[in-house]
């Protein structure tokens, strides 16, 4: 029996129902074309996937968020809460009072497509240089978040801390680390990205240390004032970050309820 | 209550940059396309149907609002390129970025109509069903349709991988 590209593919999506899906899992057993095939298409879809993941993990620009449109909000320029938090924010605490959001904003230009954007990125430092360079000034530990470890760079303090048990959706103060997501490298280890400050990141889960396989410096580009208005949502995740990322998860980031799982069981694995 | 909630509109913004950024070829574009497509949401919210997924109906206004408004100026010059030049920290991520910059690549060598499938099934992640419903064709279009981007698609990333050999 052979079926066709497109079932394959249908297949190879999770769309076909139960019954043909079976037929096809027997095909694919007498014959490596087909399971081949099926592997392809896949692949192809992975491959696309993760090309595209890292857009998830950006904070989202303040213009484009309902409440900022000029269709929205007539918007008097009162003194009100300031405005919170990015609206990608998993734990979906920060988008409902949208009034008083409205309320504080001043009524928004639209800004011109070639705005200055907060949060694109400079170039990476090498992780020695980022040590003791950059302001960690808002961790009120004495302890620097990074150590040299057998040549790997390792998470300690309130980073270690925060990467060992800290669900992405928990709020936290706005100095604090920021967890973002969490995935499994392609040899089983759980990793997370997360931003000190200007700096982002991720580390992996090694026996019982979290190693950081890449940092890298978000930098706000010249014209400090003309970017006020993005800084609240806090810096995005560099792209280094995120190619770094994309090069190693294996499948998607976990959700909320399978952090939380992995949290729970001490994020086993990995080598 | 007839439209739709503005923090639902927000729920939904990551999906939809990222949606956005597979049609267009440049990261502005793609929020100028989300920035309008919020814009005409919420004017012509009365015309969301409650009980109809949100999604699909936003999804629908990105599309257009790509198709109407933003593709006759897009930007077409350089693709992701300025942030990406001048990092290169390691094998392991340059190698990860340079397959990420050829799907991008040969994202933008796809008809429209293709990238359009792409970006909804593989990007998104969408079932079937609902991709037909945003581009309003029935589902076995969709699916011939899909099939075709993909072998255009790895046709694409094929070219390339023998063309450095």
């Amino acid at each position: 029996m052979s079926f066709s590209d497109e079932t394959l593919m249908a297949y190879a999506d999770g769309e076909l129902e139960p019954a043909l899906a079976a037929r096809v899992e027997e095909a694919m057993r007498a014959d490596p074309r087909v399971e081949e095939a099926v592997q392809r298409h896949r692949a192809l879809r992975a491959d696309v996937f993760s090309a595209f993941a890292g857009v998830l993990d950006e904070p989202v620009p303040a213009r484009l968020r309902p409440a900022a449109t000029p269709a929205a909000a007539p918007a008097p320029a009162a003194a009100a809460p300031p405005v919170s938090a990015p609206v990608s924010d998993p734990g979906g605490a920060t988008v409902h009072s949208l009034e008083a959001r409205r309320a504080a904003r001043t009524p928004p230009a639209r800004p011109a497509p070639a705005a200055p954007r907060w949060g694109a990125l400079a170039a990476s430092l090498a992780v020695g240089v980022l040590v003791g360079a950059l302001g960690w000034q808002a961790l009120d530990a004495g302890q620097p978040p990074f150590a040299r470890h057998g040549g790997a760079m390792v998470a300690q303090g309130e980073l270690a801390d925060a990467l060992s048990h800290r669900l992405a959706a928990e709020p936290v103060a706005a100095d604090a680390v920021r967890l973002g997501v969490s995935f499994r490298d392609r040899d089983g280890a759980y990793c997370r990205s997360f931003m000190l400050g200007t700096t982002g990141g991720f580390a992996c889960r090694q026996g019982d240390q979290w190693r950081i396989p890449v940092l890298a410096q978000a930098e706000q580009e010249q014209g400090q004032e003309a970017a006020g208005a993005y800084r609240q949502a806090g810096s995005a995740m560099p792209a280094a970050v995120l190619d770094a990322i994309d090069g190693r998860i294996a499948g998607g980031t976990l959700d909320a309820p399978a952090e939380r799982a992995a949290r729970d069981r001490g994020w086993p694995g990995g080598k | 209550m007839s439209t739709p909630p503005e923090n639902d509109i927000a729920a939904l913004l990551p999906r939809l940059r990222r949606f956005a950024r597979s049609i267009t070829f440049h990261r502005e574009d793609a929020d100028d396309v989300v920035q309008i497509a919020v814009e005409r949401a919420l004017t012509r919210s009365a015309q969301w149907e409650p009980g109809t997924r949100l999604d699909s109906w936003m999804f629908r206004i990105v599309k257009n609002a790509w198709i109407d408004e933003v593709r006759t100026r897009a930007r077409r010059d350089q693709l992701f390129a300025p942030e990406e030049e001048g990092e290169h920290v390691g094998d392991d991520r340059a190698e990860a970025q340079q397959q990420r910059m050829a799907i991008e690549q040969a994202m933008r060598r796809l008809s429209e109509e293709h990238r359009m499938v792409i970006g909804l099934v593989l990007v998104d992640g969408m079932a079937y069903k609902e991709a037909a419903e945003v581009l309003d064709i029935p589902m076995g279009t969709l699916t011939s349709r899909l099939a075709r981007a993909r072998e255009a698609l790895q046709a694409l990333l094929s070219d390339r991988t023998r063309n450095k050999e």
